[in-house]
């Protein structure tokens, strides 16, 4: 076309139209749900043992099927559950009639091609109904990315702590380069528990490291336990579910909150997908998950949101992934992670899937900093969309997580956090934070507002903290001996935890007292109105208060 | 200091192939790309000549695709790879490996076939990884995840850094760009492009020496 339709011309350079879209291809396994390839929903039990899962015999099962046939359904219910219609199971997904202890009780005996069936035949509005009857906690709440480009300690302290402050209950961090990784678990670690007691860390590196991080009380939690849903792409990675669920036993001994990770994309984006639909191969993922006895799992496509994000019904499919996981009643940790779109409109209209019902962490997670800062390569919401969030949260009342602060309260809480870290660096012979650094990170909107650090001489300290065995009690001794008596005790109660193992239960946060909010004490109890969890009272006085709404009286 | 005529065509040429690095970023991604001869000699072994860089291409890589995500022809590519082996002084050799599309896999092999030690694995679509042969796979000396954010002025620092590990130094690695806008703009075509490579993967072939 040589002369161009002026109207199609600011269509063509609209966001949205930045995005990639593709269509699909059921040869390979690009298709959201609904794969010509996927199997039909069977099963057949000879005493006690599955021999035949969705028309495929015991004998050509690969790993990832006999996981599933001997660890994850259960014979005694999988004849009843089998049994029933997947149009009337998907219905009672969203009959506030029938309670949810039945609807999960039924889900365990059900086949992955099963699960597919009865999520397929469910509406964007069904599946958020589903969500807020079916997910464990009864109270939502919410996760948080905290990372910078250049690795600044004090900045990472700062940013953890308003991010708590914020009312983020986990708190994750990865690395610029990798060998920082104790260091930022150590400057989270300490910068969370002032701003709020009871936030738990992480910090996402190789799982090896991430496990000692663990086990040193650097950490408190782990969640980049990768799974796959088909057998060439866990071999491609090195890995089985067995070795899968050894880690999990390992963080689990060591009273080491954990999840795993999965998502829509990862099989087709490595290419072996065997022309299964994302959805089917995903509830592979989910119920191998809840056979390694895995308390939650982190999904919502994640690193591979590109990819659902480009095929018809692949957004859907992504809700559909997250409910499929409170389905096998576990903890989810339900996406709006990594970047999904460069169009406004595209990325709420996303967000609110898992926004308006409310998930066990709607976002993991949000981006505590800017994000020209997220070394998770951005995360579809960050520091600049705060006040959005908390105008949606106003506007619906519906409780997000986060509450509303004052500026002077974030910088009262910014700075003390880089000053304890301050002193906890001395004190651990680290290389100095500066009062300049102090300085620039309480008022720095990211990186670019914050000194350069000595890199070589940061990286040789942290190694030989590790190598001496630093662990979080020398943070503990170092804070109380400067005078953080306060922040001492919270980190040392979050070690704390880590004897009694309360926090290992499905969907378990802190409250500020350290007391457990989980699956078991804080179930949900959503059956229609005037059930489940609601925003009122207190809480809802909190949220509703904006700085920025004029008062009568101010008038 | 005499200039030659020699060195005025060289000169020439180098600023041509200059210019035209800049008019590749904004190639057309539509636009046609003629194969690259990737005539096979034998099967590749493993070298002996310790001032060698292996460069292994992916299985689709030059015939099948002809460019990278953003449209960069894979000729070009190569010419930088082997550019930037060589201003380091070393000699860049190219085989085919058909056994996976891991990125990962291909450099860890020809690393291993590798007279240095030193390999450079790359896909048809940009993903490169610069592997030692006493790595683990699925560890690297750097990596190149973000193909969209590849360009040729990266493949030639990437032969640069290569060659430079391969004589025992420890360079500076290549700045690794991060944009979080690449995700939503290019992942589902990579994951289209993907599927087409490992459409020409044969985990029976062995890994092939290309001719020069």
């Amino acid at each position: 076309m040589s002369k161009r339709q002026k109207r199609f011309q600011v269509l063509s350079e609209r966001p949205v139209n930045k995005d990639g879209f593709i269509k699909e291809w059921v040869e390979v396994g690009l298709v959201a749900m609904d794969s010509p390839y996927d199997p039909k929903p069977g099963i057949k039990i000879e005493n006690g043992k599955v021999v035949e899962l969705d028309g495929k015999p015991r004998q050509e099962f690969d790993m990832i099927d006999t996981w599933i046939a001997d660890h994850c359904i259960d014979t005694k219910v999988a004849a009843e559950a089998m049994a029933i219609d997947s149009v009337e199971y998907a219905r009672m997904l969203v009959d506030i009639n029938v309670p949810r202890s039945r609807i999960v009780q039924m889900s365990v005996g059900m086949t992955p091609a099963k699960i597919v069936d009865v999520l397929k035949r469910m509406n964007m509005v069904e599946l958020m109904m589903a969500m807020q009857k079916l997910r464990a906690r009864r109270t939502p709440s919410i996760q948080a990315h905290v990372t910078n480009l250049k690795d600044t300690p004090a900045l990472l302290a700062a940013d953890a702590a308003e991010g708590a402050f914020r009312g983020f209950t986990e708190l994750e961090t990865p690395v610029g380069v990798g060998r920082y990784a104790p260091m930022n678990a150590l400057s989270i670690l300490v910068g969370s528990q002032i701003g709020r007691p009871g936030v738990l860390t992480q910090c996402a590196v190789e799982e090896a490291l991430e496990l000692t991080m663990g086990m040193r009380g650097l950490t408190a939690y782990a969640e980049t336990v990768s799974v796959y849903g088909t057998e060439q792409v866990f071999v491609d990675g090195d890995d089985t579910p067995w070795s899968k669920a050894f880690l999990a036993s390992a963080y689990a001994s060591r009273g080491v909150k954990m999840r795993f990770t999965s998502g829509t994309g990862s099989e087709v984006q490595m290419g072996y997908a065997e022309r299964k639909s994302m959805l089917y191969l995903e509830i592979r993922c989910v119920m191998l998950t809840k056979g390694a006895g895995v308390q939650g799992l982190q999904n919502g496509s994640i690193s591979c949101i590109g990819v659902p994000g480009a095929v018809p019904s692949g957004i859907r499919a992504v809700l559909a992934e997250n409910v499929a996981t409170v389905l096998m009643d576990m903890e989810v940790a339900s996406g709006n992670d990594q970047t999904f779109t460069h169009s406004p409109i595209r990325n709420t209209a996303r967000m609110l899937m898992q926004f308006l019902p409310g998930t066990d962490f709607i976002f993991s997670g949000f981006s505590a900093v800017p994000n020209y800062d997220n070394m998770f390569a951005g995360s579809t919401h960050d520091t600049d969309d705060y006040d959005d969030y908390l105008v949606l949260q106003r506007d619906f009342q519906i409780d997000g997580g986060l509450r509303p602060v004052s500026e002077e309260d974030v910088i009262a809480v910014r700075n003390k956090a880089a000053r304890a870290l301050q002193e906890v660096f001395e004190e651990l012979r680290l290389p100095p934070i500066t009062d300049e650094e102090v300085e620039a990170v309480t008022y720095a909107h990211g990186s670019k507002d914050v000194p350069d650090r000595n890199v070589p001489e940061d990286l040789r300290a942290i190694d030989e903290f590790m190598k001496r065995g630093g662990n979080g009690l020398d943070v503990v001794r170092a804070l109380a001996k400067h005078g953080f008596s306060d922040v001492a005790g919270a980190v040392l109660n979050m070690l704390k935890q880590k004897v009694s193992g309360d926090y290992l239960q499905t969907s378990a946060i802190f409250d500020d007292d350290f007391v457990v909010l989980s699956a078991v004490n804080d179930p949900n109890d959503y059956q229609g109105p005037g059930t489940g969890y609601r925003l009122e009272g207190e809480r809802w006085e909190m949220l509703k208060n904006i700085p920025q709404a004029i008062s009568p009286e101010d008038v | 200091m005499n200039i030659s005529e020699e060195m005025v065509k060289q000169i020439i040429i180098e600023v041509l192939d200059q210019m035209h690095v800049t008019e590749g970023i904004g190639l057309n991604p539509d636009e046609d790309v003629p194969p690259v001869d990737m005539t096979e000699t034998e099967e590749a072994k493993p070298g002996t000549d310790r001032n060698e860089v292996v460069i292994g291409v992916s299985p689709a890589f030059g015939n099948m695709m002809t460019k990278t995500i953003i449209g960069i022809p894979h000729r070009e590519v190569l010419r930088e790879l082997k550019a930037g082996i060589e201003e380091e002084g070393l000699h860049p050799r190219l085989v085919k490996v058909y056994r996976t599309a891991d990125v990962g896999f291909i450099a860890h092999e020809v690393a291993k076939l590798s007279g240095s030690g030193i390999g450079i694995g790359i896909l048809s679509r940009g993903t490169t990884v610069i592997h030692q042969k006493n790595l683990a796979p699925l560890q690297n000396l750097e990596l190149f995840s973000q193909s969209p954010l590849v360009d040729l002025e990266t493949f030639r620092s990437i032969g640069r850094n290569a060659a430079k590990y391969a004589k025992g130094e420890s360079p500076s690695p290549v700045p690794v760009r991060n944009d979080p806008m690449a995700r939503p703009r290019y992942q589902g075509l990579a994951a289209l492009l993907h599927n087409k490579e490992v459409q020409s993967v044969d985990q029976g072939k062995k890994t092939m020496e290309i001719s020069r």
